[in-house]
């Protein structure tokens, strides 16, 4: 049946995880577009039978019109088939971005056609490059701050000062642990030794 | 964010609250939210960023003073607090137009209105993305299609108009406040009355909520007479 197979390309898509992608499928994707080629091949031999005929195209209302109609709305149907997929792709690679980071792990990059992975590559240059604009790093501080302060869990001696300060400008960016407003002065004073343990980013 | 007025409360305290609410940090806030809650994209601040990316590098520079001099910590960790805050709003507010570019950067890069609400990075920006992702399409799809078919705006040669370009829904519904009360809204496509094909006119008591729809009060969210939430 006409589109078909686009329409399971689509469902192929639409079937997956949110905000997950599926193995790119570029053997239904080109039959589809072969099967695009065959409309278009069919559609331009019943206009030039109606043209043969020395009817106008514009005007004749006959069987051939009608066919050549139902050839050029599934072929405008698989094109926005075939659009909705790799813009769909596309969106979520887009959102892949802010969620993982500049780099492709390696089984995501293996979802991906050619084209997809030079798209991603030269979007993230496009967003680094705003960024570098702007001078502002828009992939951290996703969660809005609730408290100036990290949790860690001591596991060894770092000196103070420098370490303090270096907490306090990196402090959104992680997940405290049991230390809440308490640990400052304690710290300060030396009672309590403060070491990384692991750094929790925030999703 | 500033309470609705309560009847008999004392002048001081009225005029305090109106210059919290105007503080550079809370006009932010605002844009910010309007910005998180419009569909689409609304007009870039641009001297209000401004203004808050000094006073951010101000702020940096008294917490690194005050820590080095040494004073109470406490003080520090509010500096450090309300710095947190002032950085996070900045760039929250830039991301959530940066992703909203994303989405729909055909439709803003060929309407002028819209176009012209972006700022000078925003623009090179979605220049950038408009090539790229138009290149990944043509190459993906478009040039296997036959010759007629071969627009990204357009299914067909035959389209009168752009019929393939992702838009925001702006019939979506808000969450909204008015400042002042505003009259004569005319809310698009309320129930047609048979008696009377007058199409309902809506009033907005200032400092009440209203579910409404986005269309409708574009306009007073654009001049700034409806903040939305």
């Amino acid at each position: 049946m006409y589109g078909r197979k686009a329409c399971q390309l689509v469902k192929e898509f639409a079937g997956g995880e949110k905000g997950q992608l599926t193995p790119f499928n570029s053997d239904l994707f080109e039959q589809v577009v072969a099967e695009c080629s065959q409309h278009h091949l069919e559609l331009q031999s019943l206009i030039r039978k109606i043209q043969e005929e020395g009817l106008d195209v514009q005007t004749t209302r006959n069987a051939d019109h009608h066919g050549a109609l139902i050839h050029h709305l599934a072929l405008v149907r698989n094109k926005r088939c075939l659009m909705a997929y790799v813009y769909n792709r596309a969106e979520v690679m887009q959102s892949l971005l802010w969620k993982i980071g500049q780099v492709l792990p390696q089984e995501i990059e293996e979802k991906l056609c050619h084209s997809e992975i030079e798209y991603f590559k030269k979007h993230s240059a496009a967003l680094r490059s705003y960024m570098s604009k702007v001078q502002l790093d828009l992939t951290v501080d996703m969660v809005p701050p609730k408290d100036p302060y990290i949790q860690v869990r001591v596991l060894d001696d770092i000196g103070d000062g420098i370490v303090l300060k270096q907490f306090i400008s990196r402090a959104y960016r992680l997940i405290l642990f049991y230390m809440k407003n308490m640990a400052w002065p304690l710290i300060l004073l030396k009672t309590l030794h403060l070491v990384i343990l692991d750094i929790l980013y925030k999703s | 964010m500033a309470s609705s007025p309560v009847e008999g409360s004392s002048f001081p305290l009225d005029d305090y609250e109106a210059l919290l609410s105007t503080t550079d940090v809370e006009l932010l806030k605002r844009a910010w939210r309007n910005e998180k809650a419009a569909p689409e994209i609304l007009r870039f601040e641009t001297d209000l960023t401004d203004r808050i990316r000094e006073q951010i590098q101000l702020m940096e520079e008294t917490v690194e003073e005050k820590s080095a001099a040494g004073i109470n910590p406490l003080s520090i960790s509010l500096y450090q607090m309300d710095l947190d805050r002032a950085q996070f709003l900045l760039r929250s507010y830039l991301r959530i137009r940066i992703q909203k570019i994303e989405k729909y950067m055909f439709h803003i890069a060929k309407t002028d209105e819209l176009w012209n609400r972006l700022s000078r990075e925003e623009k090179s920006f979605t220049r950038r993305c408009t090539d790229d992702l138009k290149q990944h399409l043509e190459e993906s799809v478009l040039s296997k299609l036959p010759e007629n078919y071969q627009s990204f705006q357009r299914q067909s040669v035959i389209s009168e108009q752009d019929d393939m370009v992702p838009e925001p829904q702006l019939d979506t519904f808000v969450v909204c406040r008015s400042k002042e009360y505003l009259t004569g809204i005319q809310l698009e496509d309320g129930p047609v009355d048979d008696r009377q094909l007058l199409s309902k006119l809506f009033e907005m008591e200032p400092g009440v909520l209203y579910f409404i729809c986005y269309k409708s009060i574009k306009a007073l969210v654009e001049s700034g007479k409806i903040d939305l939430l």
